[in-house]
This record gives C-alpha cells, structure tokens and sequence, in this order.
C-alpha cells in the first residue's frame, strides 16, 4: 500500500506503543501540536520527522492490548482532524474575534465610544412606550408554564 | 524508536530541531533538574539530551516525562510566537 496520509507503522502491545506517520503536507505542524498535547495525560509522545512525513510515536502510560492500541491510534487521528478543523474556523474568523475583543475591552475600560464602538451605552433596550416591545405582551405564550398543575395558578 | 524510557541511569534522547524548541528543551531540563541531569546540544536535525544520574526512587518514567514536557513546552511556546 502507498504511503500516503496517515498509517499506523508499528503496533507492540508488549510495550504498550505505537508509531504513526502522518503526511507533512495534510497536517500543520501546529495541528501535530494540538493533537498531541491531549494525549499528553495517558502517553508519552514523542514527535520525529522523516521527509517527506511526521512520526509519532506514542507509549502508553498504562498496559494496553492491541484493540485498545488500534483505537488509540484512530483517536490520534480523529484528534487530528478535529484540531485541523479548529485551527481552520480561528483562521476564517480571526478579525471577527479580534474586534469582539476589542470592543469588550474597549466597553470595560468604558471608551466605547471613544474606540468606535456602538455607542449603546445609556440607550434604552426595551422602548417602555411600545407594547410590542419588551416581554410584558408574551403574544407566543412563552412566559406561560408548561406543567397543568401550574398553569391554573398564572 | 519509541518515546525513551529512564528504567536505566543515563539515557541519550534525539528531538528534532523542526519539532522542538530548545528554549523548551532547557525549561523541561529545569523543571527536572531535581531528577536527573541534562545536557544539550545540537548534532544536525536533531537535538541530542544526555540524561544522567536518573533518580530511581521516583513513581513514574523520567526521561519519558520530560520528553513530554518538552513537547507541551514546545507548543506552549508556538502558540505565544516565541518560537
């Protein structure tokens, strides 16, 4: 079989261990990073390279059979996806979560405005002169109780 | 090669220099100095730690345990941009 994105290259339940490698190319490194450190509390890892691929090889810190190696190296390898995942959406929303940011720094330190915030601060969230406005009208019944013994008594 | 293990005095460990930072590499070092002694030093791709004078009555794996310290000193230090 060609080597291609990730495999399992040994599997030893007398130590406890095994060695993956993993595409350079399909996998950041900090996406290796991440996927690691989780498994840091029940194995110890150890990171190598091997052009053009990562190799990770990891020893349980308990005995494991070989089932329960196989399924270690499948959560490895969900981790990576996972954190590839993770490591995609902060890249996309990068300057989103940098203007939140700032805007409730901004707020907390109380130049809203100043820094080109809404400017809410002070406005009114409910306008008391609309009915239709606020949660006093209740129009969908929302407020009312779910339970029959307790909606007799509202 | 798995991650080594400390079940002998002195140990020799390679860390690749594209995957570990050596200002982790010498923090992990501090962190169990009371343990054993370290030594490190470049050698091509790799960086090489000879471990020395591996305390024995300790519960758990010592050179294993600071390869694991390094590696989460690592991706500490990458994701602060000091690396």
């Amino acid at each position: 079989m060609a080597m291609t994105r990730s495999q399992i290259e040994t599997l030893d339940p007398a130590t406890s261990s095994l060695t993956l490698s993993l595409d350079i190319g399909l996998y950041p490194r900090d996406v290796l990073y991440a996927a690691a450190y989780v498994f840091l509390d029940r194995a110890y890892v150890l990171l190598d390279r091997q052009d053009p691929r990562f190799v990770v090889h990891l020893r349980a810190k308990r005995p494991l059979d070989e089932a329960t190696l196989q399924a270690m190296a499948g959560e490895f390898e969900n981790e990576l996806l996972a954190q590839a995942l993770r490591h995609q959406v902060v890249d996309a929303n990068q300057r989103i979560i940098e203007d939140v940011v700032a805007v409730a720094i901004a707020g907390a330190a109380g130049d809203v405005e100043e820094s080109g915030g809404a400017g809410l601060e002070g406005a009114p969230l409910i306008d008391p002169a609309d009915p239709e406005d606020g949660f006093v009208a209740d129009p969908q019944g929302i407020a009312r109780p779910w339970e029959p013994e307790k909606q007799g008594s509202e | 090669m798995t991650p080594p293990s400390g079940d002998t005095d002195a140990a020799t460990i390679r860390l690749h220099r594209a995957l570990y930072v050596e200002e982790a590499i010498t923090e992990a070092a501090a962190t169990f100095a009371g343990l054993a002694s370290f030594a490190v030093r470049a050698d091509g791709e790799h960086y090489i730690i000879d471990v020395t004078d591996i305390a024995r009555d300790v519960d758990g794996d010592v050179v294993a345990e600071f390869c694991n310290f390094a590696l989460a000193n690592t991706a500490r230090l990458q994701r602060s941009g000091h690396a």
